[in-house]
């Protein structure tokens, strides 16, 4: 059968795919809305999967993968040598946004690590929010390295515990080491005002990265 | 007029499978690679009365699936609805898709090395969230 490509695992193909019966649905198949995806990222605790639910219109779901990857090279695994298999767990929600249009917010493992085993996980994805926690920043280090290094544009929410606000933004921005042009937002990942406005800073932050180039 | 699927079971799969690779027939990697976490998935109004039948001949999981799918719904959603892992639930709406069942749509390419998101999209994201 002709499928239109191994690309779309990486998200790059906007064509349907479809078995045999979908060439006489054809109109039918342009009402399937458009997904879009945005990753929660951040260090064990920090407030994932509470923004995500702030902000979903339906409560977190929960689902898991098996990861597997061969053991040659895979140094940063200390002791496993052989086939590697284990099961992430991931939670979810979604923002309808109208009938053509769906956003899929996924707060991602705790274990960074993992990501790089999940391709799935991050190919295609519009953006990031990193959560921090004022009291522990080292634990959302390595979710910001990683964005960066596959230069995925991300924005930090910092998630205010308690309305914990000990430091100030540009504290946490020297702390962080973070690009001047990656915005901050300070929110509380209980709040649903708050997360859409860390995920509208987001936005923003993509469309001024969009007219940088082209204008 | 009813559709083909009414009457499959579209509720929470509750119990815990104890045999997601006999689902599969023991596969264990999806074999469609187009199928993403965000790739929609639908079950398609129409389909014979042939392949109706042959549908109640597949696994459980199988027509729960064409059930769950009467509307769009994320490759990554199905597997939470079949507490099933992301990869089993692949294979299944992999065999769907490929006996004509379901047609699968995937998501808007947003990133792509060098590349930026549509301008277009992301205002319609902006509004959206603007009214959250
Ligand atoms: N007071 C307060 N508690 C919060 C806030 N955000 C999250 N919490 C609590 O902190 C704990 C951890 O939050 P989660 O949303 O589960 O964090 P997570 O990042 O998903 O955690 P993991 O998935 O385990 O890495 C939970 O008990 C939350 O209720 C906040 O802004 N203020
Ligand atoms: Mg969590």
């Amino acid at each position: 059968m002709d499928y239109a490509s191994s690309e779309h695992a990486s998200g790059h193909s906007p064509d349907h795919v479809s078995g045999r019966a979908a060439d006489h649905t054809a109109g039918r198949a342009g009402t399937a809305p458009l997904a879009v995806k945005i990753l929660v990222a951040g260090g064990f605790g920090v407030g994932k999967t509470t923004m995500v639910g702030a902000v979903s219109e339906v409560a977190p779901l929960h689902t898991e993968e098996y990861l597997t990857r061969a053991g040659v090279g895979v140094d940063d695994l200390e002791g496993v040598d052989s086939k590697f298999t284990t099961t992430v767990a991931l939670d979810f929600g979604r923002i309808t946004i109208s009938d053509d249009l769906v956003v899929y917010l996924f707060g991602t493992p705790g274990q960074e690590r993992f990501w790089f085993m999940w391709n799935d996980l991050v190919s295609g994805a519009m953006g990031a929010v990193v959560l921090v926690d004022t009291r522990r920043l080292e634990v959302s280090f390595a979710s910001i390295d990683f964005f960066e290094s596959r230069g995925i544009p991300f924005v930090v929410g910092v998630n205010c515990f308690h309305g914990v606000r000990d430091r100030t933004a540009e504290e946490i921005r020297a702390a962080l080491a973070l690009d001047p042009q990656v915005p901050l937002v300070l929110c509380d990942a209980r709040d649903r005002g708050d997360g859409r406005d860390v995920l509208l800073a987001l936005v923003d932050h993509l469309m001024a990265g969009q007219s940088a180039t082209t204008g | 007029m009813r559709h083909w699927t009414e009457g499959f079971d579209d509720g929470d799969a509750d119990e815990q499978l104890v045999r997601p690779y006999t689902i599969t027939s023991g596969r264990t990697t999806p074999e469609r690679s187009d199928l993403t976490l965000v790739t929609l998935v639908t079950t398609l109004p129409e389909v014979s009365t042939q392949a109706a039948l042959a549908v109640r001949r597949m696994q459980p999981e199988h027509r729960t699936i064409l059930g769950l799918c009467r509307e769009p719904r994320a490759v990554v959603e199905v597997a939470a609805k079949l507490r099933l892992p992301v990869s089993l639930t692949k294979i299944l709406i992999g065999d769907l898709v490929d006996s004509g069942y379901m047609w699968a749509r995937s998501p808007q390419p947003l990133t792509r090395a060098g590349g930026l998101p549509d301008m277009t999209i992301l205002e319609a994201v902006r509004d959206g969230l603007r009214k959250l």
